[in-house]
């Protein structure tokens, strides 16, 4: 294995390392802009020279490979490269760099969305000059749609291809492409194919500087006031990494979080726009009653004691619908307090998309049907026979919070019901047809866990507060559960459902928060760190 | 048929055996993209949307790959062009033996500025970077031939000449 000296610091590497890898492997920065461990190398933006000893110039580090050299040829008899990171020449040819990089640059920070998670700011302030030495016009080009979603600001644009590179390698659409040349350079699409593709939000990201913008984001907000969390997108089975930024109880953005073995560093609009859906539907947030036509809000005590009055009246004859919306805990508690057979809504099926990259969507857009099926083992495919065999006529029913319309058999089974609880977060057509509904969380005020369709178990995190009288949805089936036995046992957090989980179910046996962290665990035995 | 399966008024090659053979002389189809690309040029005398489809889908790549490609040269017109173009270098040696004032004169005499083509489509003017006949200034190449050594006389007569 060479070995390769960065600066003071000696490490062996793998031979065809790159050198800047390897530095950022090794806690050292070397500044970059049109490197991104996703796209091809292209060495073009010329941030990430460094000075090799030996070599008469100084080498872009991102196309920089360490292989073995002859042992007399090793510097200082052992080392097979030296490289230089922070030597006057290296530090010179930066502020250098960055002067050409902001000849036409507007310097715009102040109402520019990137500012604040730009590298054109960060590297200005850390390696730059104060002052340009450019007196002559700046080039002046107005902002150009790229698609329905992206906007251009080529003033800002520092033309290190890499959102030309995406649509090229990552999404496989090839929408975007350099134009002209020189002066005039600037990056483009087809009049007739519009950047238009569901992972076109991802160029917005990873572009480096201000220049490709969003036009679902564009003058909202400053990136330092929102509150960053990181969750899992929960608008398909695949379950992407996310970050969702939020100020109070207004989600502003969501953008994806690296993690190898779900998403890499990508996402699809779907997810990415997904926030806006429950931005103005009809939220439940009081227990209520149907007294009539009409509902009526009642305090929790009552309608938790109306319910279990209702299923204690039933005996066993209760059916409890679980639901892949919903996180792993609370359909597992819905299995502990339900006794009776379960079963689940007709399921609603998307496109499944794949790309050159290997990224997915799935057709299946809900984000837990693995786990509900882990968790409640005693689910029937059938429900809708075994209710009409058992004479079934109390139903308790977790609901996906998705408008749908239902089949002729899904409705007369709603009309052969005495009695119906429906635990929602909006008032769906399922909801209206409820002899008493709970207020549960949205899915961006739920905590726990989901199982996406690779087996992996991710922590979902919540990002808005709890609205009104709304519980969280294992809670409310605690309750329930408290009322109908006084024997049962007692959880006061979510995190103590789940080791109860993982005592019934030998697969979840090791999913904690602790375990699961950022990246998840998978249940196939390959956990992460 | 481009790769949006949408059919545009399409552009075809009058000559598909030409096409074969350039095709022949490479060993990747994208390879051939610069010479259809002036092959195209000569039958149609520009670059248009059609164009590009028609050779995105002949060398198997997105159109954006192509129209990078032809941004990419000057001698790639993507907007129609006259008969005739006059290409006016503007190199040193010919500007100072008054390259600009054979502008100035085609200028005048066809109330066209440089990048646009007269009313009739007879001459497009164009100034150029070094057409590398530096001690024969001024140079002027109409189409595919250049004129060496010109005054505002002589260029006059010459413009005369062509139709």
């Amino acid at each position: 294995m060479p070995l390769l000296k960065i600066d003071d610091k000696e490490i062996q590497v793998q031979s065809g390392a790159t050198v800047l890898e390897t530095a950022e492997a090794n806690g050292i920065e070397i500044p970059h802009y049109c490197y991104h461990p996703a796209l091809e190398v292209v060495g073009s933006c010329r941030m990430c020279l460094v000075q090799v000893e030996g070599m008469p110039k100084l080498q872009v580090s991102c196309n920089t490979f360490v292989g073995d050299v002859h042992p007399d040829r090793k510097v200082d008899g052992k080392y097979d490269m030296v490289v230089h990171t922070q030597n006057d020449l290296v530090v010179q040819e930066r502020k250098n760099i960055l002067e050409f990089l902001l000849l036409n640059h507007p310097l715009d920070c102040p109402v520019c969305d990137q500012a604040g998670e730009c590298y054109l700011q960060d590297y200005s302030f850390k390696f730059g000059n104060a002052h340009s030495r450019f007196e002559e016009n700046k080039r002046v080009r107005s902002n150009e749609y790229l698609g329905s979603q992206i906007v251009i600001n080529h003033n800002r644009c520092i033309l290190c291809s890499r959102c030309v590179r995406f649509t090229q390698e990552i999404s496989g659409t090839s929408e975007l492409f350099v134009e002209a040349r020189g002066y005039n350079t600037k990056v483009a699409a087809l009049e007739e194919k519009p950047l238009d593709n569901l992972l076109a939000g991802n160029v917005a990201d990873i572009c480096p500087v201000g220049a490709l913008l969003s036009t679902d984001y564009i003058h909202k907000n400053r990136i330092w006031n929102l509150k960053k969390q990181s969750s899992v997108c929960q608008d398909c089975s695949v379950g992407c990494n996310v970050d969702v930024f939020s100020q109070t109880n207004q989600i502003f953005r969501l953008t994806p979080r690296e993690n190898h073995d779900v998403n890499g560093y990508f996402m699809c609009d779907i997810g990415r726009y997904g926030f806006h859906r429950f931005e103005e539907i009809e939220r439940v947030t009081q227990p209520m009653i149907r007294e009539g036509d009409s509902f009526v809000s009642f305090e929790w005590e009552e309608a938790i004691q109306e319910t279990v009055d209702r299923l204690k009246r039933a005996g066993g004859k209760v059916a409890g619908v679980t639901s892949p919306y919903h996180t792993n805990e609370t359909n597992f508690m819905l299995g502990l307090m339900v006794d009776g057979i379960l079963g689940n809504l007709s399921q609603i099926d998307g496109e499944e998309i794949n790309y050159p990259s290997g990224f997915r969507i799935s057709s299946d857009r809900s984000p837990n049907r693995n786990g509900m099926n882990d968790v409640c083992p005693g689910n029937v495919d059938d429900l809708i026979s075994d209710i009409d065999e058992q004479n079934i006529r109390t139903i308790y029913i977790l609901d996906d919070g998705v408008d749908r319309d239902f089949d002729e058999v899904w409705k007369s089974i709603l009309s052969k019901m005495d009695f119906v609880v429906v635990q929602t977060y909006r008032m769906t057509m399922l909801a209206q047809s409820a002899n008493i509904i709970l207020p549960g969380l949205a899915p961006f005020e739920r905590e726990g866990t989901i199982t996406n369709d690779g087996g992996r178990v991710q922590w979902l995190r919540p990002s808005l507060p709890i609205k009104g009288e709304s519980r969280a949805d294992w809670e409310i089936l605690m309750m329930a559960l408290k009322a109908l036995d006084n024997n049962a046992q007692i959880f006061t957090d979510v995190s103590q459902v789940m080791k109860k989980m993982g005592e019934k179910i030998p697969a979840y046996k090791d999913v904690s928060f602790f375990n699961l962290g950022d990246k998840g665990l998978s249940l196939n035995g390959i956990a992460s760190k | 048929m481009n790769s949006n399966g949408k059919s545009m008024q399409g552009f075809t090659f009058v000559d598909p055996e030409r096409v074969e053979q350039i095709f022949s002389q490479y060993p990747d189809k994208k390879s051939a993209t610069l010479p259809l690309l002036h092959l195209a040029q000569s039958q149609h005398g520009y670059i248009s949307n059609s164009v590009i489809n028609t050779i995105a889908d002949l060398v198997d790549c997105h159109p954006a790959i192509v129209m990078d490609c032809v941004s990419f040269y000057t001698m790639l017109y993507t907007k129609p062009q006259g008969r005739h173009i006059i290409q006016v270098c503007q190199t040193l040696s010919c500007s100072l033996n008054g390259a600009d004032s054979l502008v100035d004169h085609v200028m005048d005499k066809y109330e066209i500025k440089p990048g646009e083509t007269t009313a009739d489509d007879r001459f497009t003017l164009m100034k150029v970077e070094c057409l590398g006949s530096c001690g024969t200034a001024p140079v002027v190449q109409i189409n595919k031939e250049y004129h060496e050594g010109l005054s505002t006389q002589n260029f006059d007569k010459l413009l005369e000449s062509f139709e």
